[in-house]
């Protein structure tokens, strides 16, 4: 615990690459849930300095690398979710509609306890998003959980940019409704979107045309000199949507604003995006396969406002039996440690294979995010993000043993001690500071809405 | 002709009257008294003079000039530099209450929205108690800015007096202060930015701004045929944070928040003081590496009960450390292991000053928040568990902090030709209820005695 500490105090900001730390170890004898290659029995996963080196059997252990007896457990890949608000300091910058500039890179906790309880329960990766308050909210901010070590070494190395927009009753309610400001409705939605798509091209058109003639005019040193126009960071940020260089996480319910968002972006020529929740998604899988668009759906989570009254179990199993890039998400942070029992009810419900149902919770957020390349599956080359399990991962008997990240162990059920909490308040005793264990959160909130469910009352 | 002999006449006049007026001014001198050097020496018997607030002679064998006035000290009055105060709302107006609703809370105006950087503390002052109070506690000397949020103003120095109007203006645009406090009015009537990722790039967009501003501003003044800018106070009074020639004093307690300061200034390039800075122990080496000077505060967390009982059942007799392990047994093995991270978090927070000052970071003080009536309380945790000596403290206070508000040359240190801003003491200030009796700000006597 101290040395996690000390590591703490000492990652200096800005040079982090290098002083992250990487692990070897040899898992021998697992069944390794490849993701991509199928399971493969009694089966050696060798990482070294933090990528997997080799997967074979009876391999050796390089000298002084750990080696990890996993006869008769499982080992997959890290578990990956594509939304999540685990250890954001502020989730909802809710006071205005269009918050592009925002960034939850920004906003990361990395002292959060939550980030060992989700490492307890196979998480590897989350994707740290803004809440659903603002039709376009602000950038999300993909993590590895490496819990114990600073904000900037929690970054998922050059993971995409990602950014969240939010369509429906939340939008309209907290500015439409709370602030009396567009949108009141879901027209309102699209009209949002579209006005700030326009405004910003027209910006990026001004804006450029100024560079080019104060360059001319400094160079030059004659004429009447250019009307500086500023830079301006949300029309920065609204540009690089458009241009593909950030992956849009767009909160939404309705088929038919699920519709709306696709015809929006192919007016403008976004190309990757995702819905997020997507409850109705399954009313247009076939509109969603031909679009490219991918899902992050709940397995079965509804009826908690009106606009998510029309909802199905078997949402999942429709949109990947249409070839719908599909993941399972927690956006709880009780969930977020179960995500592979939320996985296993796709097989439960809609009789999807093993494997695919695996995929949600691994490989296909991990595309969502950009970062397929990396982690979701255990494939030579790829990150030591790896978990053994007792037992196979989809059945409810079964535990997370270990969690790595990078070949790192973070999280060991054999040296489990209660407290692991690395920040301490000097200033809370122990009768308050020991509800630390206490991590199964109310179900009854919508964690996007975080810190702006008061905004309705306005 | 004429003209030149006016003029010759007039310069000559000018002159003697000048002349006349400094000899006129009558010196002052403190005899026999015990000086507390910042340095953490101490002079016995030792006579300071001073005239027009400026320190003339200092030490033990000084000649007291003709036209001075004594005071005699009776070789029982402990004199030390005048404290300074290195980031204060001494005499700020309040932030007004009850905000009027805003048509879009999306886009407020710059007052709303926290961003307040052309307001002046020497315009703003109000009355305010606190001087008194500061001055009685050995301060001679502040920092202010007004109170606000993310960009509340610039910060001045200025000389105390126990009356507002008698507060001198020492320098000005000494610095910006900033925070990552959002905008005013909460839930209920809030603004942009309401969040600290908010805040984060609201202070890029106004730099922006600012930068365009500016460049229009240039560009007009060589080319009047162009369209005027529109000029604009708030934006205008961030040009020197965008050209880099006046430093940010942003108030961060977190390691995070610090990181997140760093990062505005790799971005931006202006020079920073850490202000507050409660973790700035886990970014010292980076401190120093970016020469960051810390305004530290020492409104240090109380220690927990059972570790100050802990204490002094240790410091008395064997009678009460049969109780006290009594007490010690009725804890669980897990209390146990809270309470040595508490403690541990603890002292991590009370050395924060020491280990600064050990990595070879300027660290000087600033109340930041704390309340006179703690200040002692919280010196003598800082004594006591802080591991700073006394004279530590005294040089904290005093030189380190004028040198890190740009003032080294005049205020800090007892010596000739500085300014003569100290304090009187009735006793050594580490003795019990030590109390001041006068406090010489800027030359001026103001005493306390009866007090």
């Amino acid at each position: 615990m101290k040395k996690l500490i000390i590591l703490f105090v000492f990652v200096a900001f800005g040079f982090t690459a290098e002083a992250q730390e990487k692990g070897s170890v040899l898992i021998q004898n697992a069944t390794v849930i490849s993701i991509t290659d199928g399971d493969l029995e009694d089966t050696d996963v060798l990482i070294r300095d933090g990528v997997i080196q080799e997967i074979g059997k009876d391999l050796r252990a390089p000298r002084g690398v750990e080696t990890v007896d996993a006869t008769g457990k499982y080992l997959m890949p890290g578990i990956i979710d594509a939304h999540s608000h685990l250890n954001g300091v502020d989730i909802n910058e809710g006071r205005n509609v269009v918050t592009a500039e925002v960034t939850m890179e920004e906003s990361v906790d990395p002292n959060d306890v939550g980030i060992y309880h989700a490492l307890a329960g196979g998480a590897t990766t989350i994707h740290l998003m803004h809440g659903s308050a603002n039709v376009i909210g602000g950038q999300g901010e993909t993590l590895k959980l490496r819990y114990g070590v600073s904000q900037e070494g929690m970054k998922f190395e050059d993971a995409p940019r990602t950014i969240k927009f939010a369509l429906g009753e939340n939008p309209t309610r907290v500015h439409g409704q709370g602030n009396g400001v567009q949108p009141r409705t879901r027209m309102g939605v699209e009209q949002v979107i579209r006005g700030h798509f326009d405004e910003a091209l027209d910006y990026k058109r001004k804006r450029e045309a100024y560079l080019s003639a104060k360059e001319q005019y400094d160079r030059r040193g004659r004429g009447t000199p250019p009307v500086p126009v500023a830079e301006n960071l949300r029309f920065e940020v609204l540009n690089d949507i458009i241009e593909g260089e950030i992956l849009v996480h767009c909160h939404s319910y309705r088929s038919d604003e699920i519709l709306m968002l696709m015809r929006v972006f192919n007016d403008y020529g976004v190309e990757n995006y995702t819905f997020q929740h997507a409850n109705e998604a399954f009313k247009v899988a076939p509109e969603l396969a031909k679009n490219g668009a991918h899902t992050s759906v709940f397995s079965d989570w509804w009826a908690y406002k009106f606009e998510v009254y029309y909802s199905t179990a078997y949402n999942a199993s429709i949109l990947n039996a249409n070839g719908v890039i599909n993941s399972i998400n927690s956006d709880n942070n009780q969930l977020l440690r179960t995500l592979n029992h939320e996985a296993s009810k796709v097989v439960r419900y809609g009789n999807t294979t093993v494997n695919d149902a695996l995929k949600m919770i691994t490989l296909h957020p991990a595309i969502q995010l950009g970062i397929d390349d990396r982690v979701g599956s255990i494939e030579e080359g790829k990150d030591g993000d790896v978990v053994v399990w007792s037992g196979h991962p989809f059945s409810i008997y079964s535990k997370a043993e270990m969690t790595f990240v990078d070949g790192k162990k973070y999280f060991d059920l054999e040296n489990d001690p209660d407290d692991m909490r690395i920040q301490i308040n000097p200033g809370t005793d122990f009768e308050d500071g020991s509800n630390y264990r206490e991590i199964v959160s109310s179900r009854d909130e919508d964690a996007c809405m975080q810190d702006a469910f008061i905004l309705f009352q306005n | 002709m004429r003209k030149h002999i006016l003029l010759l006449a007039l310069l000559f006049s000018g002159f003697s009257l000048q002349a006349i007026q400094a000899q006129t001014t009558p010196a002052h001198a403190l005899k026999n008294i015990t000086i507390h050097n910042a340095d953490g020496s101490v002079t016995e018997s030792a006579t300071i003079v001073w005239r027009d607030g400026v320190i003339e002679a200092v030490g033990k064998n000084v000649t007291i000039p003709f036209d001075a006035f004594e005071i005699d000290g009776g070789d029982s009055l402990h004199v030390y530099p005048g404290f300074i105060d290195g980031f204060s709302t001494w005499g700020s107006p309040e932030p007004p209450r009850n905000l009027p609703e805003l048509d879009n809370p999306g886009d407020p105006p710059y007052d709303r929205a926290g961003i307040q950087p052309e307001r002046k503390p020497s315009v703003l002052l109000t009355e305010d108690k606190t001087f008194e109070a500061g001055m009685k506690a050995g301060f001679t000397s502040a920092a202010l800015y007004p109170n606000g949020y993310m960009l509340p103003g610039q910060v001045e120095v200025f000389y105390l007096a126990p009356a507002t109007e008698s507060i001198g203006l020492l320098k000005e645009n000494l610095a910006l202060a900033g925070s990552f406090e959002p905008a005013p009015g909460g839930w209920g009537n809030g603004a942009y930015p309401s969040t600290m990722m908010g805040v984060m790039a609201q202070f890029r967009q106004v730099m922006f701004d600012a930068t365009a501003l500016q460049q229009h501003m240039k560009y007009y003044a060589q080319n009047p045929e162009m369209p005027a800018p529109k000029r604009d106070q708030v934006l205008e009074a961030l040009f020197p944070l965008v050209n880099k020639t006046t430093p940010l004093y942003f108030e961060v307690d977190t390691k995070e928040h610090i990181e997140r300061l760093l990062k505005l200034q790799d971005e931006f390039g202006f020079s920073a003081v850490v202000v507050s800075g409660k973790e700035a122990y886990a970014k010292s080496a980076e401190l120093k590496r970016r020469n960051i000077p810390v305004l530290a505060s020492i409104d240090f967390t109380e220690a927990p009960d059972w570790y100050t009982k802990m204490n002094k059942a240790e410091e008395s007799d064997k009678e009460d450390e049969e109780e006290s392990s009594e007490e010690m047994e009725e804890i669980s093995e897990e209390e146990q292991s809270y309470r040595d991270k508490r403690i541990e978090a603890w002292k991590a927070e009370v050395t924060n000053i020491k280990k600064l000052m050990d990595a070879g970071v300027s660290v000087g003080y600033a109340s930041a928040g704390l309340e006179l009536k703690d200040l002692s309380k919280k010196l003598e945790i800082l004594l006591d568990e802080g591991g700073l000596t006394e004279s530590d403290a005294v040089k904290l206070m005093t030189s380190n902090t004028a040198s890190i508000l740009g003032l080294g040359n005049t205020l800090g240190t007892l010596t000739k030709g500085k300014n003569a801003s100290f304090t009187v003491f009735d006793k050594a200030m580490s003795e019990d209820k030590a109390k001041v009796l006068h406090s010489i700000s800027n030359g001026t006597i103001h005493e306390f005695e009866g007090n």
